[in-house]
């Protein structure tokens, strides 16, 4: 008797777990999705914003009937993981998502230092059978180290393009400063998506536009004390100091700025630090920063995405986040172009649809405007985005517009 | 010439106040050590939960500075009860690597339950001192670093007056020097070791708080920092030696500061590994410690 008890449990136990128990993706009338990002940690305020903003595009899809496969409405559903912001935890996360909760796609992750392993282990050759790994898409929304998406034909991001960022942030401050000169600059030399800035970004910008490096100091992501640093950074009297360091380590430094009587003529800063945390963690400190980044509240859909993500999830929206909304609606699209089955069976089939339509995807709607997505050959930035860049400074303790494309500032 | 020997002696000062929190740390692993002869790894962590608790009345209630400084004091107090009550109390005589392991489960287990209650999101500890630096002369001198310095000369001095001024004292240097005989002559060796746990605890919270300030910011990260510091306080200092702790903090601080200023970050704690790879290897008992 005791053994057809222990039998019978391991019998359902057996049956929940096998295929058979998930099957139900079309039948239940879900598609579901996956995203992962940095919800613990120094880097969890990115993290949860995106987190938030793909909430609200979720309700809102939803609430319009859902996305149309096979003649039928169904929802989505997200599976959502926190990474830490930990290489790690991501590899763990990435097999959970694409073989346990089966999942269409995945947003994220948050940090580069996580996204170069995950991607590490996506298939490299399309359709090669000897090339075993995850067949997997990846539709990243915030890790913005330069060239990321190369690693494999599952990787696409729509995330900004730094280089071009800072090239056009120097060249405009040229332009309106040309009495400045001379820069110091700081970078975490542990963070992966700070030290690619600083030397794939920053740099050759600055050395275009002839700007006259005095001093580099390094820093941690995570360090809390800067008074050697901040030491030499008031000893070079830079014109403009360049902060390629995260809202962290910058509020703490910027507060070591006050205690050493730095005052920078011009501060500009790495894109992630243009956010309400920034504001929030540094206040009057980072006055008059210069920011290049990918969204501003500068039309009424910005406006209005912005107010609800705060209502609804205390999201912020800034240029890591708001992709993460505008990615979800350009699957649906593709989605419900494409057809696909939205079965346990065809799952690989149905990846590899949205992969190949998403290549050839071409231009699609962001929230302040269009977004150009590289297909598979492109020489540069394969699988990568063009869209507008902004400039944003900070003033009275937010975020204002200091410069935008001229188009949309006629619209 | 004069430039540098300015940088030298700026970053010499910034070192031996940062160092007064670094002999802080490893005068509580000392303390441990000295009486117990026994290693007590969940002491950062016990350091991080009592700062952490004093956030509370802080963020919840709005109460004023001194009353998180005391909370911090207590609740690090609480939680050094509790490791010394799981981890220590009921642990066989005869199996001293035994708390070794049941406190390094203690640390993981107390930082992440920080970590899932917070996210270990960074929370804003505010400095009672400002953010202001003061001009000494060609220097800068932070005063909450300063701040550090003399309340470590301060916690030093009571606590020279506690061992070898009280019955306390006298009681914690005799289970020290002889669990068994001070056992037989009267003196309770649980109730010294708890109250050792209560002290060392109390010492922690309060620097805990100091550091916290100071830092700006809180995360749980800060309990592994401070057991790594402390440790290689202590093996520097020499295994249960108070001024071998005090010295080899301020030593350490030192090392740090100048290897940052002339070297850059990476050399920070490069230097602070190779100063304790060095006594390891030429000088094993450390600064004051007693020679095997």
């Amino acid at each position: 008797m005791r053994n057809i008890v222990v039998g019978s449990v391991i019998l359902t136990w057996f049956l929940m777990l096998s295929p058979a128990a998930v099957s139900a993706f079309q039948e239940e009338g879900t598609l579901r999705v996956g995203g992962m990002w940095a919800l613990s940690g120094p880097a969890a305020y990115i993290g949860k914003s995106s987190k938030g903003l793909s909430a609200l595009a979720i309700d809102e899809i939803n609430e319009a009937g859902g996305v149309a496969i096979q003649g039928k409405r169904v929802k989505l559903a997200m599976s959502v993981y926190d990474d830490a912001c930990k290489a790690e935890e991501g590899l763990t996360v990435v097999r959970r998502l694409a073989d346990s909760d089966k999942v269409l796609f995945s947003l994220g992750p948050t940090c580069s230092n996580v996204a170069e392993p995950v991607f590490g282990t996506l298939q490299k050759r399309l359709g090669d059978a000897t090339d075993t790994g995850l067949q997997f898409l990846f539709f990243t929304d915030t890790a913005i180290k330069f060239g990321l998406a190369k690693i494999s034909p599952w990787a696409f991001r729509n995330v900004g393009n730094e280089p071009a960022m800072f090239e056009l942030a120097f060249k405009l401050v040229k332009e309106r400063h040309p009495e400045l000169k001379t820069v110091a600059v700081a970078y975490e030399s542990d963070f992966a998506h700070s030290v690619s800035t600083w030397k794939g970004a920053t740099k050759p910008a600055l050395e275009k536009y002839g700007y006259q490096v005095l001093d580099i100091v390094e820093w941690r992501f995570e360090d809390v004390e800067f008074g050697a640093q901040v030491t030499k950074l008031r000893k070079a009297n830079a014109d403009i100091l360049v902060m390629m360091t995260h809202t962290f380590s910058t509020c703490g430094a910027v507060k070591e700025f006050k205690r050493q009587r730095v005052k920078a003529k011009l501060m500009v800063g790495i894109t992630s630090s243009a956010s309400t945390e920034t504001m929030v963690g540094c206040g009057q400190a980072v006055e008059g920063m210069i920011i290049p980044t990918n969204f501003a509240t500068i039309n009424p859909k910005a406006k209005a995405v912005a107010e609800k993500a705060w209502a609804k999830y205390k999201a912020d929206s800034n240029l890591h986040s708001v992709p993460a909304y505008e990615n979800l609606y350009a699957i649906k699209g593709i989605v419900e172009k494409v057809g696909i089955k939205n079965e346990p069976a065809t799952l690989l089939q149905d990846r590899r649809k949205v992969r190949d339509a998403l290549a050839t995807l071409g231009t699609f709607q962001g929230v302040i405007g269009p977004i150009k997505m590289n297909g598979d050959n492109d020489p540069v930035k394969p699988r990568d985005v063009d869209k507008a860049i902004i400039l944003v400074q900070a003033k009275n303790a937010q975020w204002t517009v200091w410069w935008q494309p001229p188009e949309m500032e006629k619209k | 010439m004069t430039e540098t020997l300015l940088d030298i002696v700026q970053q010499l000062m910034n070192g031996i106040m940062y160092g007064a929190f670094y002999a802080l740390v490893g005068i509580g692993f000392t303390l441990f050590f000295g009486v117990m002869k026994k290693f007590n790894l969940a002491y950062g962590s016990t350091i991080m939960a009592g700062i952490y608790l004093g956030l509370i009345p802080l963020n919840l209630w709005k109460q004023p500075m001194w009353v998180v400084f005391v909370t911090c004091v207590a609740g690090a107090v609480v939680v050094g009860f509790v490791v010394e009550f799981a981890c220590f109390r009921y642990l066989r005589k005869g199996h001293e690597l035994a708390p070794m392991m049941t406190t390094i489960g203690m640390l993981i287990l107390i930082e992440d339950a920080v970590v899932i209650a917070t996210h270990a999101a960074p929370f804003e500890y505010p400095n009672i001192f400002g953010d202001e630096s003061f001009e000494l002369g060609p220097f800068l001198i932070r005063p909450d670093y300063l701040a550090i310095l003399i309340a470590g000369v301060v916690f030093v001095v009571l606590l020279y007056l506690l061992v070898n001024r009280t019955t306390f004292g006298r009681a914690m240097r005799a289970v020290a020097e002889n669990p068994a005989v001070s056992q037989l002559l009267g003196v309770s060796v649980t109730r010294t070791n708890t109250l050792t746990f209560a002290l060392t605890s109390a010492l922690g919270g309060a620097t805990g708080y100091l550091v916290a300030m100071t830092f700006g910011a809180l995360q749980p990260g800060i309990a592994t920092w401070m057991t790594i510091k402390g440790l290689v306080v202590i093996v520097i200092g020499g295994l249960g030696s108070i001024p071998g702790a005090i010295f080899a903090g301020l030593l350490l601080g030192v090392v740090e500061f100048q290897a940052l200023w002339f070297l850059g970050i990476s050399y920070r704690d490069i230097f602070a590994f190779l100063l304790l790879f060095a006594f390891l290897v030429l000088r094993p008992s450390g600064l004051m410690g007693k020679a095997a």
